[in-house]
C-alpha cells in the first residue's frame, strides 16, 4: 500500500526538470489508483457473500449440531461503534483541512481507539463460541467473513498509526494528504462491508 | 537494489540513452520500458518450459497406452502446462507489451505508479518458479488439471502438509496480487496520464483494449481469489466449502473459478485484437476502418464477458434455464466480435499490403481467430456442448484461439515493435520462415483435435480407445513441428538483438507516437510532451499527429 | 457497373451456400453412429452449425485472401492507400446480419435442448420418467405392455462404474439397456464428480457427489457402445470406461434373468490392477495417487 503513497513516489524520473504542469499529479493519480483498487477488493467480499447466501439457502445441514444460532446484541454494539468511528474520522479529517492538526490527532486517535475496541469485541465473540473453523459450512463462512474483515480493520488501524506518526513530521501536509485522504476511504469501505456482513450474518438468521 | 540509484540519478533527460548494458534488464529497473521487456523475456522463458511439457505430454498420447509417462506425471503435465501457460505466459506476456507500448502511445513518460509497476513484475519469476518447485515436493505437483476442481484437488493423496495443490494455490493468489497491482496501474496510466490533445478516442486502439482487458482483471480476479483462499482452507484447514459430504457445495467453486476464467480468456484476446487494429494499417498503409466502433466494442465484449461465465458448466450441475440464458448471452458475443473482425477486413481490403513477417502473422492469427469463434458458437450452442464438453474439441478450440490467434498476434506484435525496442532490425527471411512452420504446426496440431472431440475423446486422459490412434497421431508430429518452429523464431531474435542492421526511428512509416521517438526510445521518452491534434491511423491524409514532434 | 456487381455477389453468395450445405451434409460423417433419439437432434443440430460457420469462415478468408493477392503493394510503392474510415450503411449491415443469425442459432438449439428433455440436477423432485410439458421425442410408440425400464443407479466411484437394477437386485459392470425405450438413470458418486458420457448417445451428465441425478435418453440402435468418464476424477480417470449393449427387449430380459443367477464375483478393474501392478514394480517415476476402490463384487461382469 505504501507504493501508491504520493509521499514515497517522489524521487521518480519523471518528476525531471523539463515536466510541464500538465504532465500529472502524483496525489491525484494515487487516489484514484487506490479507488480502482478498493472496487476491485470489494468483489473478494462479494464472492464470500455470495458463498453465503448460496450456503445458507441451500446447504441441507446449515448450523453445526448444537448451535442455536448467533447472539446480536454484543455484536450490535460493536457494530454501533465501528459505524460511528467514520463520522469521527471525517470530523479529523475536517480538522486537518482546517490545519488544526491537535484537533486532527485527537479524532484520528478516536478513530483507532474505537476500531481497537471493535476488534476486541470481535476477539470476545470468538472466545465465547462453542463452534469453530471446521465447524461446516456455517462454521466457515462465519469465520471466514469477520475473520476476512477483521484482517480488513486491522489493517485500516495500521495505516492510521501511520498517518498518525507521519504527522508530527514538520512539514508532512505540504504536499498534500493523501495518505490521510485514502486511510479514511479505506476505513469508510471496511465499515460499509460491515454493515453488510452484520445484515447477512447477524440480521438474518 | 544497488541499481535504483544509479538508474534514478540518471535523471537528465537531455542525456540520450546509450544502449544500456544488458545488465539492467536483471535489475529492479522502474522504466516501463525496462519491466515490459523483463515481462516479454520472463514470459517466454515459462512459455518454452510449458511447452515442453507440451511435448511430453504429445509423446505419451502418441500411442493409445500408457507408455511414455506414469499417469500422475500425465496428469501433473497436463495442469502445469496449463496453468504455466496461462499464468505464466500468457497474462504477464500481455502485459509487458501493454507495459512497453502504452505510455508510449499515450505521450506519457512512465507508468502512473513506476515501483509498483516493478515490484508487480518481480512477483512472477517468484510464482513461476513456485509452479516448477513444485514438481519437487513430496507428493509431486497439483495434478487437478488447471481448474482445481474440488473434490479431486483436495484430495492430497501424500497427506504431506506441504503439497504441489498448496503451492499451486499460493503461486495462483501471488499471480492474481500482481495482476491487480498491473491493473490498478494500467487503469489509472490510461485514464489520468494522457498527454495533451489525447482525448479518448484519439486513443490508438491498442489502449483500448488493453484498458478493456485491464477492467476485467480488477472485477474478474478478486472472485478466483476468494475461491483459492477457500480452496486452500479446505485443503489446509480442515473446511469443508467444497465438500458436499458435510454440506459444503464443489458447484459453488466452479461458478467464482468461471466467473473469472471466463473472462479471462478476453483479458488474452482483447490487447491481441489491439495489436491487429495496430498492424493491419500499417502494412495496408489505409486508416483503421470504423475506428470508433471498433474501439468501443472492446467494452461490449467486457460487459457480455461478465455474464457468459456458466457455458463452462453446462453439464456440471446446471438448471435448464441457466443452461438457456447462458447460452445466448454467450452467443451475442459474436456480434461486437464480428464488428471488429469485418473492420479488419474491410482495412486490409482495397489497400497496399505489404507481407512482412508481423504482417503474415497477423493475417494468419486473424483466420484463425475466425475458425475458433465459430467453433466458440458451437460450444455455446448447449446441446452440442453436452456432446462435446471435455471432449478434444474444446481442446482444439482453445488451442486454435490461444495458440493461432493470441501466440500469432503476439508473434506480430513482436516483429513489429522489434526495431523499437531493441534498435535493431530483424532478419526478414528468417522471420518468414518461422511463420510458414507456425501455420503448418498449429493446423497440423490442433485441427485434429476438433474431429478426435467429436468421435468422443475426452480430454485429460493418458490413454486411449485404439480408434482415436490416427489423428493423435496427426496432432503429435504437427505439435513437434510447432516445437521446432520456435527455433528461427530464437535465432532471428537473439542474432538480430546481438548483431542486426540499425533500426531507425520509423522503419514500417507508420503513425503513432511510439515511431516519432528514437528506437529505442530515451529513457524518458519524449523530449517535449507531445500534443496530439489527430486521431490515429491518418494513413493516406497527410496530417499531422502532433503539434509539436516532427515525422 | 452496379448490377454487374451485384450479379457478382449473388453468384458468389450461391457458389458459398452450396459449398457449406455440402460440408454441413458432411458432418455426419464426423460423428459416431446415432444411437439414440438425442443424437439424431444434436447432429441436425450440428450440421446446420457446421454449414453456418462454413458460410462465415469462407465468406471471411475468401475476402482476406482475395486482398492479399489482388491489392498488394508493388515493390517500389510506397503510397498510401485510399483513407477510407468507415461506412456507416456496411457497418450497420454487419452488426445486424450476425445478430438475427446469433437469433436463429440460439432459437434453433433452444428447440433442441426442449425436445431432447435432458433432465438437470435441478429437476430432481420429479421421480415419475414421464415428463410433462413439452413431450420427449420418442423414436417409436413405445409398447406400454412392456415393462418401461426401471431407475438403473449408477454408482461412479474412484475409478468404476457399477449399475444396478433395483428389481432384479443385480449388479454389473456392464451397461445393458433395452432399445427403443426411454431409459431412466439415477446417477451417483461417492467421492469426486465424475461425467457420465456416452459418445453415442450425445448425452453427458456430471455426477455430483452426494446427490442423486436422474438422467433420461432414449437408446434407438442395438450394439456396443462405449460409456466414459467425461469429468477428470484423478489418477486412473482415462481407464474409468464401461460398455453399454443396447439390445432387443426379449434379449434384455434374458440378460437379466441370466445375471439374477450369478452369485456376485468380482469384476476385472483396470483402476485396481494397473495400482497392483505399479505396487509391485516402480520403474516409472510416479507420485502417490488415491487408492483406487477394489474390483466391484458384481452379479455380472463381461
Ligand atoms: C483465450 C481466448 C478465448 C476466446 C477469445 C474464446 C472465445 C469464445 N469461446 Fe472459448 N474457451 C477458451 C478460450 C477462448 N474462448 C478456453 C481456454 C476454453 C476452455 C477452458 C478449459 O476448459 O480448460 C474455452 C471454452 C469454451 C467453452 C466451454 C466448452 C466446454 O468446456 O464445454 C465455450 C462454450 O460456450 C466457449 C465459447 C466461446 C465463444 C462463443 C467465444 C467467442 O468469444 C467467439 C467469438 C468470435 C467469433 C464468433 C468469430 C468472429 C465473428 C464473426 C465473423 C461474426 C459472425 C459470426 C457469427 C454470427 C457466429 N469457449
Ligand atoms: C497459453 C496457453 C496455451 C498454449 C500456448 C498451449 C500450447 C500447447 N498445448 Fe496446451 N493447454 C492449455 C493452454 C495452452 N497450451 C490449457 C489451459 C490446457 C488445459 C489444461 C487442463 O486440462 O487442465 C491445455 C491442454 C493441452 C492438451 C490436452 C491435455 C489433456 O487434456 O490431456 C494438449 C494435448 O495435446 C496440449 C498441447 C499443446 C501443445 C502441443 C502446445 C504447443 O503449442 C506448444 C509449443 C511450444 C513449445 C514446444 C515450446 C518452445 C519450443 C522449443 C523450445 C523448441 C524445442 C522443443 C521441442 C521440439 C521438444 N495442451
Ligand atoms: Cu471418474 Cu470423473
Ligand atoms: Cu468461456
Amino acid at each position: 500500500m505504501t507504493t501508491l503513497d504520493g509521499a514515497i513516489d517522489k524521487n521518480q524520473l519523471h518528476q525531471s526538470s523539463h515536466a510541464i504542469a500538465h504532465e500529472h499529479d502524483e496525489a491525484r493519480n494515487s487516489m484514484f489508483g487506490f479507488v480502482v483498487f478498493l472496487l476491485s477488493e470489494s468483489i473478494v467480499f462479494l464472492s464470500f457473500f455470495a458463498g453465503y447466501i448460496l450456503y445458507k439457502t441451500t446447504s441441507p445441514s446449515w448450523l453445526p449440531p448444537g448451535v442455536e444460532g448467533l447472539a446480536v446484541r454484543e455484536p450490535a454494539i460493536n457494530t454501533v461503534v465501528l459505524v460511528s468511528s467514520s463520522f469521527v474520522i471525517y470530523i479529523a479529517e475536517r480538522y486537518l483541512h482546517k490545519n488544526n492538526l491537535w484537533g486532527f490527532r485527537f479524532f484520528w486517535l478516536a478513530t483507532m481507539a474505537m476500531g481497537s475496541f471493535f476488534i476486541y469485541g470481535q476477539a470476545v465473540e470468538w472466545q465465547s463460541l462453542n463452534f469453530g473453523f471446521t465447524s461446516g459450512v456455517f462454521g466457515g463462512t462465519f469465520y471466514l467473513l469477520t475473520g476476512f474483515h477483521g484482517l480488513h480493520v486491522m489493517t485500516g488501524i495500521l495505516l492510521q498509526g501511520i498517518m498518525l506518526i507521519r504527522s508530527f513530521i514538520p512539514g508532512n501536509y505540504e504536499k498534500g494528504q493523501f495518505g490521510v485522504e485514502a486511510s479514511s476511504i479505506f476505513w469508510h469501505f471496511v465499515d460499509v462491508i460491515w454493515i453488510i456482513l452484520f445484515i447477512l450474518i447477524y440480521v438474518w438468521q | 537494489m544497488t541499481q535504483i540509484a544509479a538508474e534514478s540519478s540518471n535523471t537528465d533527460p537531455h542525456i540520450h540513452e546509450k544502449p544500456l548494458s544488458w545488465r539492467r534488464y536483471f535489475s529492479f529497473s522502474t522504466d516501463h520500458k525496462v519491466i515490459g521487456i523483463q515481462y516479454i523475456v520472463t514470459a517466454f522463458f515459462f512459455f518454452v518450459v510449458a511447452g515442453i511439457f507440451a511435448m511430453i505430454m504429445r509423446g505419451e498420447l502418441i500411442t493409445p497406452e500408457t507408455d511414455l509417462v506414469d499417469r500422475t506425471v500425465y496428469n501433473a503435465l497436463f495442469t502445469m502446462h496449463g496453468t504455466i501457460m496461462i499464468f505464466g505466459w500468457m497474462f504477464p506476456v500481455l502485459v509487458g507489451f501493454s507495459n512497453y507500448l502504452v505510455p508510449l502511445m499515450i505521450g506519457a513518460r512512465d507508468m502512473a505508479f513506476p515501483r509498483l509497476n516493478a515490484a508487480a513484475f518481480w512477483m512472477v519469476p517468484v510464482f513461476g518458479f513456485l509452479f516448477i518447485l513444485s514438481f519437487l515436493v513430496p507428493g509431486g505437483p497439483a495434478q487437478a488439471g488447471w481448474w482445481s476442481y474440488p473434490p479431486v484437488s483436495i484430495q492430497n493423496p501424500s497427506e504431506q502438509w506441504l503439497n504441489g495443490e498448496l503451492l499451486w494455490l499460493l503461486a495462483i493468489v501471488l499471480s492474481g496480487i500482481s495482476s491487480i497491482m498491473g491493473a490498478v496501474n494500467f487503469v489509472t496510466t490510461i485514464v489520468m496520464m494522457r498527454c495533451p490533445g489525447m482525448s479518448w478516442f484519439k486513443m490508438p486502439a491498442f489502449v483500448w483494449t488493453v484498458l478493456a482487458a485491464q477492467i476485467i482483471q480488477l472485477f474478474g480476479l478478486p472472485a478466483l481469489t476468494a475461491a483459492s483462499i477457500m480452496l486452500l482452507c479446505d485443503l489446509s484447514f480442515g473446511t469443508t466449502f467444497f465438500d458436499s459430504a458435510a454440506g459444503g457445495d464443489p458447484v459453488l467453486f466452479q461458478h467464482l473459478f468461471w466467473f473469472y476464467s471466463h473472462p479471462a480468456v478476453y483479458v488474452m484476446i482483447l490487447p491481441v485484437f489491439g495489436v491487429f487494429s495496430e498492424v493491419f494499417p500499417v502494412y495496408s498503409r489505409k486508416p483503421l476502418f470504423g475506428y470508433r466502433v471498433v474501439v468501443v466494442s472492446s467494452f461490449i465484449i467486457v460487459a457480455l464477458s461478465a455474464v457468459v461465465w456458466v457455458h463452462h458448466m453446462f453439464a456440471s450441475g446446471t438448471p435448464g434455464w441457466m443452461r438457456i440464458l447462458f447460452m445466448f448471452s454467450t452467443m451475442l458475443i459474436s456480434v461486437p466480435t464480428g464488428i471488429k473482425v469485418f473492420a479488419w477486413v474491410a482495412t486490409i481490403w482495397g489497400g497496399k499490403l505489404r507481407l512482412n513477417t508481423a504482417m503474415l502473422f497477423a493475417l494468419g492469427g486473424l483466420i484463425n481467430f475466425v475458425f475458433s469463434g465459430i467453433t466458440g458458437i458451437m460450444l455455446s450452442s448447449v446441446p452440442v456442448d453436452i456432446h462435446v464438453n471435455n471432449t478434444y474439441f474444446v481442446v482444439g478450440h482453445f488451442h486454435y484461439v490461444i495458440y493461432g490467434a493470441i501466440v500469432f498476434g503476439l508473434y506480430a506484435a513482436i516483429y513489429h515493435w522489434f526495431p523499437k525496442m531493441t534498435g535493431r532490425m530483424y532478419y526478414e527471411s528468417l522471420g518468414q520462415l518461422h511463420f510458414w512452420l507456425t501455420f503448418l504446426g498449429t493446423t497440423l496440431n490442433f485441427v485434429p483435435m476438433h474431429p478426435l472431440g467429436l468421435m468422443g475423446m475426452p480430454r485429460r486422459v493418458a490413454s486411449y480407445d485404439p480408434e482415436f490412434a490416427f489423428w493423435n497421431v496427426v496432432a503429435s508430429i504437427g505439435a513437434f513441428l510447432l516445437g521446432m518452429s520456435t527455433i528461427p523464431f530464437l535465432l532471428n531474435i537473439i542474432a538480430s538483438w546481438i548483431n542486426g542492421k540499425e533500426a531507425p526511428d520509423n522503419p514500417w512509416r507508420a503513425i503513432g507516437l511510439e515511431w516519432l521517438v528514437s528506437s529505442p526510445p530515451d529513457v524518458e521518452n519524449f523530449e517535449e510532451i507531445p500534443i496530439v491534434v489527430s486521431e490515429p491511423y491518418g494513413y493516406g491524409k497527410q496530417e499531422p499527429l502532433t503539434e509539436n514532434m516532427g515525422g | 457497373m452496379k448490377l454487374k456487381t451485384i450479379a457478382i455477389l449473388t453468384a458468389i453468395a450461391l457458389g458459398l451456400t452450396a459449398i457449406s450445405i455440402w460440408v454441413g451434409q458432411l458432418s455426419y460423417s464426423w460423428l459416431p453412429p446415432q444411437a439414440s433419439v438425442e443424437s439424431k437432434l444434436v447432429d441436425n443440430l450440428f450440421s446446420f452449425l457446421v454449414a453456418a460457420g462454413t458460410f462465415i469462415f469462407l465468406g471471411v478468408t475468401g475476402t482476406i485472401v482475395y486482398s492479399i493477392l489482388f491489392h498488394r503493394a508493388g515493390r517500389y510503392d510506397l503510397s498510401d492507400g485510399p483513407p477510407i474510415e468507415g461506412n456507416v450503411t456496411l457497418e450497420v449491415v454487419w452488426t445486424a446480419i450476425p445478430f438475427l443469425l446469433v437469433l436463429w442459432i440460439a432459437v434453433y438449439s433452444y428447440q433442441t435442448y426442449t425436445e431432447m428433455s435432458i433432465r438437470g440436477p435441478m429437476e430432481m423432485a420429479h421421480m415419475l420418467h414421464i415428463s410433462e410439458g413439452i413431450p420427449p421425442a420418442y423414436a417409436e410408440p413405445i409398447d406400454e405392455s412392456v415393462e418401461p425400464t426401471t431407475n438403473i443407479e449408477v454408482e461412479a466411484k474412484q475409478w468404476a462404474w457399477v449399475f444396478r437394477y433395483p428389481e432384479q437386485n443385480i449388479t454389473s459392470t456392464e451397461l445393458h439397456l433395452p432399445v427403443d425405450l426411454r431409459t431412466h438413470l439415477v446417477l451417483r458418486s461417492q467421492e469426486v464428480i465424475h461425467g457420465f458420457y456416452i459418445p453415442a448417445f450425445r448425452v453427458k451428465q456430471d455426477i455430483i457427489p452426494q446427490q442423486n441425478i436422474d438422467f433420461e435418453f432414449t437408446p434407438i440402435r442395438t450394439g456396443k457402445y462405449r460409456l466414459r468418464d467425461s469429468q477428470y476424477s484423478g489418477t486412473y480417470f482415462a481407464a474409468m470406461q464401461a460398455d453399454v449393449v443396447v439390445e432387443s427387449i426379449e434379449d434384455y430380459q434374458k440378460w437379466l434373468a441370466e445375471a439374477a443367477k450369478n452369485s456376485p464375483s468380482p469384476a476385472p478393474n483396470q483402476a485396481a490392477s494397473e495400482y497392483a501392478q505399479r505396487k509391485e514394480q516402480s520403474a516409472k517415476a510416479s507420485w502417490t495417487t488415491v487408492v483406487p476402490a477394489s474390483s466391484p463384487m458384481v452379479n455380472y461382469h463381461p
